[in-house]
Parts: structure tokens; C-alpha cells; sequence
């Protein structure tokens, strides 16, 4: 038997950009907190990145397809490199992001690189959550906490900008802009344009510029460009919502702006350009490097980040912000008296509904006809769904049994489909809730039922196999959501 | 001339009076309201003439003007200590003061309030004594609270069945309202998630006044359990006077020590709640049943 206190996971990280493919592979140590005389309270006590992978370009074929074989041999070897094998890989994520969410077999490519890349590594996508494990993965979200500040962590990609706001750790806001450094594509340390992506040819419009594939590029008008697209991403949260340049290029509704920003951090490949000092200058060779203009982006926004009036805050990860996100922090652990049955996990992908909008009513009559409603409204019709409830009405013994008779009878059809009952608590009652719904139904045994964890409408849920002897379960949750292609 | 307490009744009042008129109280009532506010943030001082306050919530930020009143906030909300609570020159600000002389007035009523007998019988279970006589001697002599009264034993011995697998209890230790506050919640918590581990051999549930962790050792060789567990009141602090714990024995004899129970402690509303504690103890029992041992050995085993 595992050691009950302690517990080590192995997780990798995968983000497959719309420039580059990143790989880390890092150790989570789980603890449990508690002492001896004390219900256990198991946490992430610590985040180890064991092995950091090279930066590659992520290999698509033409456009418009994600070279799916490539990818794979591109994992096995840096797996080689790191010396693990799929199998020593306990869990993790594999995120799709900026432009290459959009093409045409990135929901493919995905599931199957996860099932490949191990056990409970799960696929994700979405501005949402791209923004998230951005600003997890920069440090943003532990600067909010450290400093008790709301901090803005701008996320600029390839081909998207990702913002999220955390308010103390807490995710407030996020929202994706279509503006990256590899919207224009150079050849490489020269000045002909080798490829314009349909939102840089907004941008070049809105400037009055016309460059075709082909032609060379003057520094000048580049400079223009990058000056735009900067200017659109600062105004998304420092100017006018919804105007100009920065409307247009929205990919996501506007942040809702009802909170006061103190502080600005940048990551992703770009943001090296940001904060170094050395890069206000750059020569054309020095611009056209990686073969487009993202250099000359980050210089640009360096301007225009200085200019927003917030404090500027250094990133601890700037073009790995995303995959250290995916890898260390989109993993995490349940309350630690919880009911599950083990032979039922992992279970993956499973949809989330809230029948309630706060705490579950008191009546097991409205409990039932609220999940019932619910669950016909999201109509998931293949697939056991998890039931996202806050608590009982208040946390009284006859509360719980009033929830348990209410979930039961509200889940009826979906007992005798053989789903599963899948519950998911924000409130410490996950063990009590588990049981009273046994003493229902006796001899079920396909209820989970886990607490302590926040889930979303329309959020997706991975749960993993207890560890810590048992005490805990992995939870990852994420928006499967992609990216609508737009309009080329 | 005053007496002493009618002198400190008169300032108490007069210091209401002054806080009310300077809008550091919210709501002060001068008809005659002598019951007591059931909010729980919302804490009330009843003085001699009746009239009832209600202080502010303990959360609020009580420091002047503060630079960053968020992260303050964030602080207070961390900790249920006295923090982010400002001061008057080097003292507490009155608020503070009567907040303390109020939390201090709960965790002296949780110690020296009897159990009521109208939750033992909403509870239906029955009560014994140990061989202390009273509250006071309760305090001062821990060992007689730690043997049961001779009445105690036989009635024990009439009312519950003999070996069981498991025998739960209540005593009321150092806080009578951890009794009253979280057992209503717990046992049938408790009782349910033992049933559903197939565990049914459960004794008669009892309450024992003026009891001791380590009566329970003596009522386990009494009737044989296979467990026995003790719901007592914890020694009530300022943070909270309505914390339990739960003492598990497997197999109690005379020989019995500390390292040989095990403890689940901090059981109330703000720690783990009643219910969850009590479907969690349900697993632990079951654990100490299979293992055939408890405390320490438990745990390294």
C-alpha cells in the first residue's frame, strides 16, 4: 500500500500553439495537511518541473491541417529525452490553442494525442481556459495572491491574445483577441511576406497597408502594424470596450470591466520582446528570426503596455507560460471524505449541470422536478452527466436526506439507463450526501460523489483514481468549447 | 455608594448609550427585547435594563482609513482571529472589546451550562452521571470524571446491549453546547454510514454527564464493545465554543493509554461539519474493525 500522507504524480503538460509545440513533464507532491487528529485535508503541497522540452515549431500541413503523425513523433521524443515511457505518466493535459484550435482536425488530433500521451491526460481547448492556464502557468495567479491585487495576464500567442483576471487567486474574467506575432508570416532574417493571416489583413486595412504574400515588407509599415495590434489589445482593457480595431478583432465577448485592474503581466512568446530591455531596437534580421513579426509585436506592446497606467508586473514564464499551466496547474484534488467507487474512474469528459442557482431547495419535490428540468434542457442523451450543486439547503442531517431523496427521484430515468450519479459538491458534504443516497438506493454501485470542488454550467469534469489511499480524488476540470473558425 | 456591580452595569450602559449616538451601533432597541438575536455574525450584549444590542459582524474591517482595505479583507477572511480589528492608542476599539467579552461569555456558558434535558429527550437518549457531583468538581477532579457512578453502571448495564461491535456515547467534557450544536447532526450521520458498511451491531446510544475521554475505556469493558466511540465537548476557545471531538477505542481494558484512541477533532460548522464527520467516522470505524486496533498502531500499521 501507497503511503496515506504522501502521494507523487507525474504530469505533462502539452500545448500545441499556433507557432510552437511545447512539452513539460513536472512532479506534484500531495500531502495531507492535516494532523492526526484531524479529518484529513489533502492539497497540492508541491509543483516540481522535472523536464522542459525544446520549442518546436507545431507542424501543419499547408494551412489548415495539424500534421497529427508529426505531433505524435515530436512527443515520443522528447518523452525519450525526458527518459519516461507513457506509462510512468499519471496525468496531465494536452491544450490546443490560438489558431491551431481552429483547424479543421484539431478536435481529433487532440483526443488521440491525449489518449496517447497517458492514462488521465485529458484534452482541452477554448480561449477560456487557454487564458487561464496562461496565467497560471505565468505566475499571474500567485502574484494576485501573494500581493492581493488584481492582476491582468495577457497571454500573447501566435495567433491569439488570451486575457484573464484574477482577483486573489480567483479567475474574475477572461477573453481572447485575435492578434499574435504570427499573424504575418517573413522569411526568415529577411523582409518578404510569406504568408497574412485574415486578421492581419484587418489590421493592415484599418492602417491603409496592402502586403501580399510575396511582397517584401517595409520595417516602417510592419512597425505600423504591430503598432495597431497593440494599441487593440491594451484597449480591450484599458480603453473603450467594443470600439475600433479592438472590436473588430474580438474573438470572445468584451471583459465585463466591473473591477479595478492594478496590474499588468505579459507571457507567451512574445513577452520576451516586452520586458527585455535590450529589444527596443531591432534590426529586420533581428525581427524576421522565428519568421514573423512577433518580435516587433512585443516591442510594440511594451509602449503600449507602459502607457495603460497599470503597475507592470515580470512574468516568472513567458513563451511556456501555457504549457507549464497545462502541465502543473490544471490539476486538482477533491475534498478528502468523499464517496466514490474506484472501479468506476477515471471517468473523462463528463458534462456539468447546475439544476440549482444557489444552494439545493429544501423541498425533495422541487430538488427532483429542478434536475429533471435541467438535465432535458442540456441534453446530454449519451453520456452520464455530473449534477454541479453548491449544498443542501442548510447542513443538517435532514436537509441531506431531503437532497438525497430529491437527486434520486430526479435521476430516476437516468438510474434505469444505467448512467452513473455523478455529483459534484462545492460544500464539505460529499461523504454524507454519497451515503444517504446508498440508503436509497441499496446496491447501486455507480454513484461518485466528490466535494470541495467548483464547476461551471457547460464546464467539462475529469476525475481520476483515488490516491493518498484513497482519500482523494484528481479532478481537472476544463471547457471543451473550440474556437469558431472565423470568416477566411 | 454603588455597589461594584451596579457601578460596571452603569458604565456598560452609559458606553452603549455613547457608542449608539456616535453611529458605532447599528440598531440599538431601547424597548424591553430580552431574547437573544439568533444571527450568528450578528452577536448581542443584553445588560441589566434589558436593552439589546447587536454588534457589528466580527468580519468588519475596523481599522481607520485603511491603504488596502481588499487585502485586509482577504486576510480577515483566512483566519477567524482577531485580525484587521484597528486599535484606540494601544487598546482594543470597543467594538473589539465587547466582541471578545462576548465570545468569552460563550465559551464560559459552554463549559458551565448543563446539557438540557429537552435535547436529551428530543434526542431520546438517556443520561447517566460519573462519580462527580457537580459542575465544579467536574472541573477540579478530571479522574472522577473518568469512572462511572455505581447508578450509572447499572443503569448501563439494564438499557444497552453487551457485545457489540460498536457502542456510541456522548459526555459533555468542556462544552455542553458541542453537545447540543453538533450530535443531532452527527449520530444519525454516523448510524446511516455504519449501515451502509453493513456495520448493524450498534449499541443503545447514551449521554453521560460530567464525563471524561477516558470513561469510555471503563463503559467499553463494561459491555464487551467490540468499539467504543465518545462524542465530548472540546475545551471551548475564542474562535469557537462548539467544537467536538470523536474518541475511538478499539477493545478498551484497564491498561488502555491515550496513544491507543483514536481522535477526530474540530468537529463544528466552521471546522468539518457534523454530518460529513459523522459519514467519515463511519469509514474510520470500519477501518479500526478490520484492522482490530486503533490509535497510534492505526496509524503506522
Amino acid at each position: 500500500m501507497r503511503d496515506r500522507n504522501r502521494d507523487e504524480l507525474i504530469s505533462v503538460g502539452i500545448d500545441i500553439g499556433t507557432t510552437t509545440t511545447q512539452v513539460i513533464i513536472s512532479k506534484l507532491t500531495l500531502e495531507n495537511l492535516a494532523g492526526r487528529f484531524s479529518v484529513p485535508r489533502v492539497q497540492i503541497t508541491q509543483k516540481e518541473i522535472l523536464y522542459r522540452s525544446a520549442i518546436h515549431f507545431t507542424p501543419l500541413i499547408e494551412h489548415h491541417l495539424i500534421d497529427a503523425p508529426a505531433v505524435a513523433a515530436l512527443l515520443s521524443a522528447e518523452y525519450s529525452k525526458a527518459g519516461f515511457t507513457t506509462g510512468e505518466i499519471d496525468t496531465g493535459a494536452v491544450i490546443i490553442t490560438g489558431e491551431t484550435a481552429k483547424k479543421e482536425n484539431a478536435k481529433a488530433v487532440i483526443s488521440q494525442l491525449a489518449g496517447f500521451a497517458g492514462d488521465f491526460v485529458v484534452a482541452t481547448a477554448g480561449p477560456k481556459l487557454e487564458a487561464i492556464m496562461a496565467g497560471k502557468g505565468s505566475g499571474a495567479q500567485a502574484y494576485s495572491v501573494k500581493h492581493k491585487k488584481t492582476v491582468i495576464n495577457i497571454d500573447v500567442g501566435g495567433g491569439t491574445s488570451n486575457y484573464v483576471v484574477f482577483n486573489n487567486g480567483k479567475v474574475v474574467d477572461t477573453a481572447c483577441i485575435n492578434v499574435g506575432g504570427h499573424l504575418v508570416e517573413l522569411e526568415p532574417l529577411g523582409s518578404r511576406v510569406a504568408y497574412v493571416a485574415p486578421a492581419a489583413r484587418k489590421v493592415m486595412r484599418e492602417c491603409g497597408l496592402t502586403i501580399e504574400p510575396g511582397q517584401t515588407a517595409a520595417y516602417a509599415d510592419l512597425k505600423k502594424i504591430t503598432d495597431k495590434m497593440a494599441e487593440a489589445v491594451v484597449a480591450v482593457f484599458a480603453g473603450t470596450p467594443g470600439q475600433g480595431m479592438a472590436g473588430e478583432l474580438m474573438m470572445t465577448e468584451d471583459l465585463r470591466r466591473d473591477y479595478i485592474l492594478d496590474t499588468v503581466m505579459v507571457s507567451g512568446g512574445v513577452a520576451d520582446f516586452v520586458y527585455d530591455q535590450e529589444a527596443r531596437a531591432l534590426s529586420m534580421e533581428e525581427v524576421s528570426r522565428y519568421g514573423d513579426i512577433g518580435p516587433l509585436l512585443g516591442v510594440s506592446l511594451h509602449k503600449a503596455v507602459l502607457e495603460s497606467g497599470l503597475f507592470v508586473a515580470r512574468p516568472e514564464e513567458t513563451i511556456r507560460a501555457t504549457v507549464i499551466g497545462a502541465g502543473s496547474q490544471s490539476l486538482e484534488v477533491s475534498g478528502s471524505t468523499i464517496s466514490v467507487v474506484e472501479d468506476l474512474l477515471p471517468l473523462t469528459n463528463i458534462p456539468v449541470v447546475k439544476p440549482f442557482a444557489g444552494l439545493a431547495p429544501a423541498d425533495p419535490a422541487k430538488v427532483k422536478t429542478l434536475v429533471e428540468r435541467s438535465l432535458e434542457i442540456s441534453g446530454f442523451e449519451d453520456t452520464s452527466v455530473a449534477l454541479a450543486i453548491a449544498g443542501p439547503a442548510d447542513m443538517s442531517f435532514n436537509s441531506l436526506q431531503s437532497l438525497a431523496r430529491g437527486l434520486t427521484a430526479g435521476l430516476t430515468r437516468e438510474i434505469e439507463r444505467g448512467r452513473l450519479i455523478i455529483i459534484v459538491l462545492e460544500q464539505d458534504c460529499a461523504k454524507a450526501l454519497g451515503q444517504s443516497i446508498k440508503h436509497l438506493i441499496p446496491g447501486n454501485r455507480s454513484i461518485v460523489c466528490v466535494d470541495q470542488v467548483l464547476v461551471e454550467d457547460g464546464d467539462y469534469i475529469d476525475i481520476g483514481k483515488p490516491i493518498i489511499g484513497g482519500r482523494v480524488v484528481p479532478i481537472i476540470v476544463k471547457t471543451l468549447v473550440f474556437n469558431r473558425p472565423d470568416n477566411d | 455608594m454603588a455597589t461594584e456591580e451596579n457601578l460596571e452595569s452603569m458604565i456598560v450602559q452609559n458606553v452603549l448609550k455613547e457608542l449608539a449616538k456616535n453611529g458605532f451601533l447599528q440598531n440599538v432597541k431601547t424597548a424591553s427585547v430580552p431574547q437573544v438575536s439568533e444571527t450568528p455574525t450578528h452577536r448581542s450584549i443584553v445588560n441589566d435594563a434589558d436593552e439589546y444590542i447587536e454588534l457589528p459582524p466580527i468580519s468588519e474591517i475596523l481599522i481607520h482609513e485603511p491603504i488596502h482595505k481588499e487585502t485586509v479583507a482577504a486576510l480577515k477572511a483566512m483566519t477567524p482571529a482577531r485580525i484587521g480589528v484597528g486599535r484606540a492608542g494601544p487598546r482594543y476599539r470597543t467594538t473589539t472589546l465587547l466582541h471578545y467579552l462576548a465570545d468569552h461569555s460563550q465559551a464560559q456558558d459552554a463549559v458551565f451550562l448543563d446539557v438540557s434535558d429537552e435535547f436529551l429527550q428530543r434526542m431520546g437518549i438517556f443520561e447517566v452521571q460519573t462519580q462527580v457531583s457537580d459542575r465544579e468538581e467536574h472541573l477540579t477532579r478530571p479522574d472522577l470524571g473518568c469512572r462511572l457512578s455505581r447508578e450509572a453502571r447499572e443503569k448501563i448495564s439494564v438499557n444497552c446491549k453487551k457485545n457489540v461491535q460498536v457502542q456510541v456515547f456522548v459526555a459533555d467534557g468542556l462544552s455542553s453546547k458541542a453537545i447540543e450544536s453538533n450530535v443531532a447532526e452527527l449520530l444519525p450521520a454516523l448510524i446511516q454510514g455504519l449501515q451502509g458498511e453493513g456495520i448493524t451491531d450498534i449499541g443503545t446510544p447514551f449521554f453521560v454527564k460530567y464525563g471524561r475521554v477516558r470513561v469510555e475505556d471503563e463503559i467499553g469493558i463494561l459491555l464487551n464493545a467490540e468499539v467504543v466511540v465518545e462524542l465530548v465537548g472540546e475545551r471551548p476557545g475564542l474562535g469557537t465554543a462548539n467544537s467536538l471531538s470523536a474518541y475511538i477505542i478499539y477493545k478498551p481494558t484497564e491498561k488502555t493509554v491515550e496513544a491507543d484512541r483514536t481522535v477526530v477533532s474540530n468537529i463544528h460548522m466552521g471546522g468539518t461539519p457534523p454530518v460529513e464527520a459523522g459519514a467519515f467516522l463511519a469509514g474510520l470505524i470500519k477501518d479500526i474493525l478490520k484492522a482490530k486496533t486503533s490509535g497510534i498502531k492505526l496509524t503506522t500499521g
